[in-house]
């Protein structure tokens, strides 16, 4: 388990929601904390909904988790009864130490799969999950960057070329890396334009900001527009275990 | 911090053979867990200082002001400034006590493990109850400024519109709470926030004012106008305004990093809301002198406010004070629904009255448990019954925080390890349990007759119902 990368796979457990197909060959080669999680309004004690859901969500969790097995992920599950989603999730990917969280929507298999390079920042981890994901595996990758301002596209192939090494550094095999830069604006919707033509997405985590505030953040974006799943890598979350949230 | 569960499994059965819930699980800072399901925390510190405000200001703020001058005359300040040391002095042994038993159910939990189920029954029972009554109370309140505001519009009905806008808002309550409102938490937060800056603008420029800064003739009179009686009594009627803070306890088991937040939450709301009646009386009674003010009744602040501001100030005042009758009566129905839980996981009430509904995720056996009863009970428009009889049920409970805190810290059980330890330990929480019984002799004796017939009711139906329930130091 040491080498394999650990993936979040967030389910509504209780809300019908299921593994999509092809998602656990996705992960075959990757270890999958399984987080079934049930968000329950304010009015309800989250002990409660446990005293009556609890056996009726843990069956559903066996369920998925011999779907990973089978493919051959190791896993780990979670049952979490929450008001709030997106801390039970984050709080997860953090005391598991996950380097992505799956969006999963169904795939066929496997075969081109779009990164989405943003910049330096984060490409430690991007590259970890695209090794550890992808690397032993007859998939082809392509790095994928918009240019921003004030950036020339001989930039963004610098920054490429650096990723393509140290993925080879990870032993992923040269001739199935390919990268693509792209001018188009607003990354989101290049992104968006570009998944088209593959059958999954790696992307990075963004931080919060107005923007985002406003638009939702760019990694939401793609995967409610992006029909394939996305793998969203995670930043660095920091050491001290407590950020005061 | 964390506790380990210790083997509790002494249980036994109700009359429908159900028994306690045994599993506790263990509390870390951010969830409950049960082996691999986790119970996520999720109310910081300004979640929990809304729901102990939330619920007291409305009551003390723009109920009892009139009511409270015509009893007790300027003295009526130090009423509630007693009410607001004898809520502190079971604020602090609470917070403890929260802190040694962050779940779910607040007093009632925490007398249950501690004394023993016959203790724990009553003042589970008495505490779903007693926030009933105080539901009511608020509504009632709900229902004078919202018939201020029809006489402030000109409508007349032809008849007093009180009682039946207190039973629409009862039913509305109920039925949104069961429908599943998202966030109502964080709507919470603003209504408590909102309502703070605006008292806080009204009470600095009443406080100006009232020591002349405006060059005004105030109206001076002698502090105990009415004997030093009236004020002890005006103390215990008043006290409705100060249950706020147990309810934080209630959801102690959703409060993140409950060690440091539950205290904070409970004593920070305590002090903030006495700070904020002791100045609204002083405002109050300075511009107006307590007689006039008495006869204001329940919407006297709507009167303070036009004296000071005119009617955009009477206007302000008018819709903070629906506002904040309407948030202390959500946050009641809703604590006293959790109590419900509490007390049927234990198995003092059938299971079934916990149960969650599949559609909205709602507890809806428990709400309608509780917002039935509340319509009845507004339904008699009695605000001072109401109220005393709401404080009479929660100072029993008080009390017997006290002395349970006092009855673990002498056992010292392996499992009681408090972060928070009150301070001036034994006299605190003595203190607080002699104050909290004393109060309760000072009410009508209408109030105690009710409060010890629903007491002995909650005694009986425990004989009856789960005698054989074993829950002291079940944690």
């Amino acid at each position: 388990m040491t080498d394999r990368p650990s993936i979040l796979v967030p389910v509504r457990v209780l809300e019908g929601e299921s593994i999509p197909d092809g998602v656990p060959e996705l992960l075959a080669d990757t270890n999958v904390v399984l987080l079934g999680y049930h968000v329950i309004p304010d009015q309800t004690a989250a002990g409660q909904a446990r005293l009556q859901f609890e056996d009726r969500a843990n069956r559903r969790l066996a369920e998925f988790r011999e779907l990973f097995e089978e493919a051959g992920a190791t896993v780990e599950t979670r049952l979490v009864f929450t008001h709030d989603g997106q801390q039970t999730i984050d709080r997860t990917i953090y005391e598991q130490d996950c380097l992505a969280v799956l969006a999963p929507n169904a795939t066929s298999d496997v075969e081109d799969v779009l990164v989405a390079v943003r910049g330096t920042v984060g490409a430690d981890r991007l590259t970890r999950v695209v090794a550890g994901v992808f690397g032993d595996r007859d998939v082809t990758v392509t790095l994928y960057h918009v240019v921003g301002e004030g950036e020339t596209e001989e930039d963004g192939e610098t920054l490429l070329d650096g990723l393509v090494e140290r993925l080879v550094g990870l032993g992923v095999d040269e001739d199935r890396l390919e990268t693509r830069v792209e001018h188009d604006g607003n990354a989101p919707d290049a992104i968006v334009g570009a998944a088209d033509d593959y059958d999954a997405v790696v992307m990075g985590e963004t931080d919060p900001s107005l923007a985002t505030y406003v638009f939702g953040l760019p990694a939401d974006q793609v995967a409610d527009r992006f029909l394939g799943p996305v793998l969203v890598v995670q930043r660095e979350r920091p050491d001290d275990g407590d950020d005061g949230a | 911090m964390s506790n380990e569960p210790t083997d509790a499994g002494r249980g036994g059965e109700n009359v429908a053979g159900e028994a306690p819930e045994t599993d506790a699980g263990t509390v870390t800072d951010e969830t409950t867990e049960h082996d691999d399901t986790q119970l996520e925390r999720t109310i910081g510190l300004t979640g929990g200082l809304a729901i102990g405000v939330g619920t007291m200001i409305g009551a003390g703020i723009f109920v009892f002001p009139g009511l409270a001058a015509e009893n007790a005359g300027l003295a009526a300040t130090l009423s509630f400034a007693i009410g607001g040391v004898v809520a502190l002095l079971v604020a602090l042994p609470t917070s403890e006590l929260a802190t040694a038993m962050p779940r779910s159910g607040g007093g009632y939990y925490f007398v249950s493990r501690g004394m023993g189920t016959a203790y724990g029954a009553i003042v589970g029972l008495g505490l779903w109850l007693g926030l009933m009554f105080a539901s009511a109370f608020y509504l009632v309140g709900l229902g004078h400024y919202a018939s201020a505001v029809l006489a402030e519009l000109g409508v007349s009905l032809g008849f007093s519109p009180v009682i039946a806008t207190g039973l629409v808002f009862g039913v509305v309550l109920t039925a949104v709470s069961i429908g599943g409102t998202e966030n109502t938490s964080a709507v919470q937060n603003v209504v408590v926030g909102v309502l703070l800056v605006v008292l806080t603008v009204f009470l600095s420029y009443g406080v100006l004012d009232a020591v002349g800064v405006f060059g005004r003739e105030t109206a001076p009179e002698t502090f105990f106008s009415q004997g030093y009686f009236p004020v002890l009594s005006t103390a215990a009627l008043v006290f409705t305004s100060y249950l706020g803070f147990a309810q934080v306890a209630t959801v102690a088991g959703e409060i993140k990093e409950p060690s440091r937040n539950l205290p904070l939450a409970m004593v920070g709301s305590v002090v903030v809301v006495t700070v904020f009646y002791v100045v609204t009386i002083f405002v109050a009674t300075s511009a107006f002198g307590a007689e006039r003010l008495g006869q204001f009744g329940e919407t006297a602040m709507v009167e303070v406010a036009r004296d000071l501001l005119g009617t955009p100030g009477a206007i302000a005042i008018l819709g903070a004070g629906l506002l904040a009758t309407f948030s202390s009566a959500n946050a009641s129905i809703l604590s006293a629904s959790r109590s419900v839980y509490a007390l049927s996981r234990d198995a003092l009430l059938p299971r079934k009255a916990s149960e969650v509904n599949l559609r909205y995720g709602t507890p809806h056996v428990a709400l309608l448990a509780a917002g039935g009863p509340i319509v009845v009970l507004v339904a008699t428009g009695q605000v001072e019954l109401l109220a005393e009889v709401a404080s009479f049920l929660h100072l029993v409970m008080y009390g017997l925080m006290c002395v349970t805190l006092v009855v673990l810290r002498r056992r010292d059980p392996e499992w009681y390890d408090p972060s928070f330890e009150v301070p001036g330990y034994p006299v605190v929480p003595v203190l607080g349990a002699l104050a909290s019984f004393a109060l309760v002799a000072f009410m009508q004796p209408a109030s105690i007759g009710v409060g010890v017939v629903v007491m002995a009711a909650a005694y009986g139906w425990y004989r009856y119902y789960a005698g054989s329930v074993d829950l002291e130091g079940a944690i």
